[in-house]
């Protein structure tokens, strides 16, 4: 690793820890529920230690997804949320929860058992992978990948997942829609559920491996796909391999707190910025930005009551992230076709 | 060796290639020339195992490379697109040190990519990003990957490797290219520079609507009359190789 590489993991590293110690001191007053700054007492803190892991985990995933997303397409707008990964997952774990409803008044019992023991992430892969698979084919101008074409199916696929989500969840009782719609607008739990946690660990540590085992190959991919095979890449290979990874870890932060925008978008950005454009520094460094983004998100999150309650975080990420967005779209090597991760 | 046995291609229902036969021994230079959509593109893609053709068979060193994993069909031949793509912010030396993703040795990596920097003259871009350089430079650049990837006594096939470059870098990469064949590597180049082949190739396949119609020494193959009936242009042989003149009237 170069001198460059190894301040930018640092900085972000330190950017995570300080944001972890503000969340942990940050909490709600029991009295008037407004915004207090001290160290809580045990119980508390257990519940703060617990947003802070499941925004680590769940940023940690988007980073890393939105990382690989953007090399194997070749575009720097890929992200799970904007190709609609997200609300593939969203779409693939509601229809789940509605089977496993409809299951207990009878109707597909053996549908409820294989999507319990898989906790929505298996439901949520597939969703995902399922959105992937059709906006990469919606996303074909010319036998070659547009990547706004890309970007604009993506929105498109994630309208019509977050209109079936929405129309799934109509179906179900008022109980669990409640629920439902609450994950809907994306929350970091203060109480994540343990398998959720667990899975997105266990995927997080196989595309960690599995990133940087192929950073060089990574590198290699985004010259032309002719160039890439006669580098030695296996293209067809590295991407059903890490297009799976991707989703999986899409699906995995969706489990644990919904559809978060944007996140999966910036923090590969903010690495490269800070460590250069190599994939096997990358991985790392987009895993801890993503982490320490939802962490400094929620941690904001909590510092502000828009009267009605605390902020959605979905909506603090997106008002980060949609510049960010907008800004890289307008750049100069994206207007004139050169664009570059 | 390189031996083509009766090779078809076709793109669906549209035939590109059909019944080409050839023959290049190692240490040798080989130009595709032909018109614009005459097949040279595709067949230097077949020639490096990058397509399957339809029909027939290409071996090198009588292996059929299209067949080979990846990896193994790179550590003997490399391949140098028309137009370079690059989708990160790599610098020059990055974006040449590639070339070595699929090596087994990795100990004369360093070694490799300085001795291409200094014979394509990238020394002082070599920090440079990849896409301030203009095409002539990417060109370099990409050639310099290739002699980077390839083994003394590889097979190197190039599309237009000169189609950007001034006159002067244009003679650095033919110098390049005459260097590695003569340590033992099979270089084809597709090519539309009639004037430079003489200067390039030791020998001509010449391609017309996908069929081979010449093969041979450029001054055998490449001959005024000829070039006059296919281009429709004037071409006189003098002791420099071929000139161009107008076009007929």
């Amino acid at each position: 690793m170069s001198r460059r590489q190894v301040i930018g993991i640092v900085v972000l590293a330190v950017l995570l820890l300080v944001g972890g110690i503000v969340r942990m001191l940050i909490g709600r007053d029991p009295n008037d529920g407004g915004f207090e700054f001290q160290s809580p007492d045990t119980s508390i803190a257990w519940l703060r230690f617990g947003a802070v892991k499941s925004a680590l985990v769940a940023g940690a995933c988007l980073g890393l997804s939105g990382l690989l997303l953007q090399a194997l397409l070749r575009n720097p707008l890929a992200s799970p949320f904007i190709l609609g990964l997200s609300a593939g997952a969203g779409l693939g774990s509601t229809i789940a929860t509605w089977a496993i409803t409809a299951s207990s008044a009878g109707a597909i019992g053996w549908l409820s058992v294989a999507i319990r023991s898989a906790d929505g992430v298996l439901p949520g892969t597939v969703g995902s992978l399922a959105v992937l698979i059709v906006v990469y084919a919606l996303g074909r101008r010319g036998g070659r990948l547009d990547p706004l074409t890309l970007v604009l199916s993506g929105t498109v696929v994630a309208t019509i997942c977050g209109a079936l989500t929405l129309l799934v969840q109509s179906l179900m009782p008022p109980a669990s829609r409640g629920e439902s719609w609450m994950w809907f607008m994306g929350q970091v739990p203060e109480l994540p559920r343990a398998d959720s946690l667990w899975i997105a660990v266990v995927l997080l540590i196989l595309s960690f491996v599995a990133g940087i085992r192929n950073g060089v190959a990574l590198d290699v991919a985004s010259t032309s796909d002719e160039e890439a095979e006669s580098l030695g890449v296996s293209l067809k290979r590295l991407r059903v391999g890490l297009f799976v990874l991707a989703g999986a870890l899409a699906a995995a932060s969706v489990a644990l707190c919904g559809p978060i925008a944007f996140v999966g978008f910036v923090a590969p950005h903010l690495s490269r910025l800070l460590l250069g454009a190599r994939h096997r520094a990358l991985v790392p460094a987009s895993m801890i930005a993503g982490a320490a983004i939802l962490v400094w998100s929620d941690a904001v999150r909590q510092s502000i009551d828009v009267g009605s309650g605390r902020l959605p975080i979905g909506v603090l990420t997106a008002l980060i992230g949609g510049p960010v967005f907008l800004l890289v779209m307008r750049s100069r090597r994206m207007r004139s076709g050169e664009w570059t991760c | 060796m390189l031996t083509i046995e009766s090779i078809s291609f076709s793109y669906g229902k549209r035939s590109a290639l059909s019944a080409i036969s050839a023959e290049a021994g190692a240490g040798r230079v080989v130009a595709l020339v032909g018109r614009n959509g005459s097949g040279k593109s595709t067949l230097l893609r077949l020639i490096a195992g990058l397509a399957n053709p339809n029909g027939g068979a290409i071996t090198w060193r009588n292996t059929a490379l299209c067949r080979l994993d990846a990896i193994l069909r790179a550590r003997q031949v490399a391949y140098v697109a028309q137009r370079p793509g690059l989708a990160i912010d790599l610098t020059v030396s990055q974006v040449i040190e590639l070339g070595r993703f699929a090596a087994q040795r990795r100990d004369d990596g360093a070694l490799r990519l300085s001795r291409a920097i200094k014979t394509l003259g990238l020394e002082s871009l070599s920090e440079r990003s990849f896409h301030q350089l203009s095409a002539g430079e990417q060109q370099r650049c990409v050639v310099a990957r290739a002699l980077v990837q390839s083994d003394a006594s590889g097979l190197l096939a190039l599309d237009e490797p000169f189609s950007n470059l001034d006159p002067g870098e244009t003679m650095r990469v033919v110098d390049a290219l005459r260097e590695r064949a003569r340590e033992g590597a099979l270089v084809v180049i597709a090519m539309h520079d009639l004037s430079l082949v003489d200067r390039v190739a030791d020998c001509v396949w010449w391609l017309e609507r996908g069929t081979m119609v010449g093969m041979g020494a450029p001054e055998e193959i490449l001959t005024p009359t000829r070039l006059r009936e296919v281009f429709g242009c004037e071409f006189t042989r003098g002791a420099q190789g071929l000139t161009l003149g107008g076009r007929v009237a």
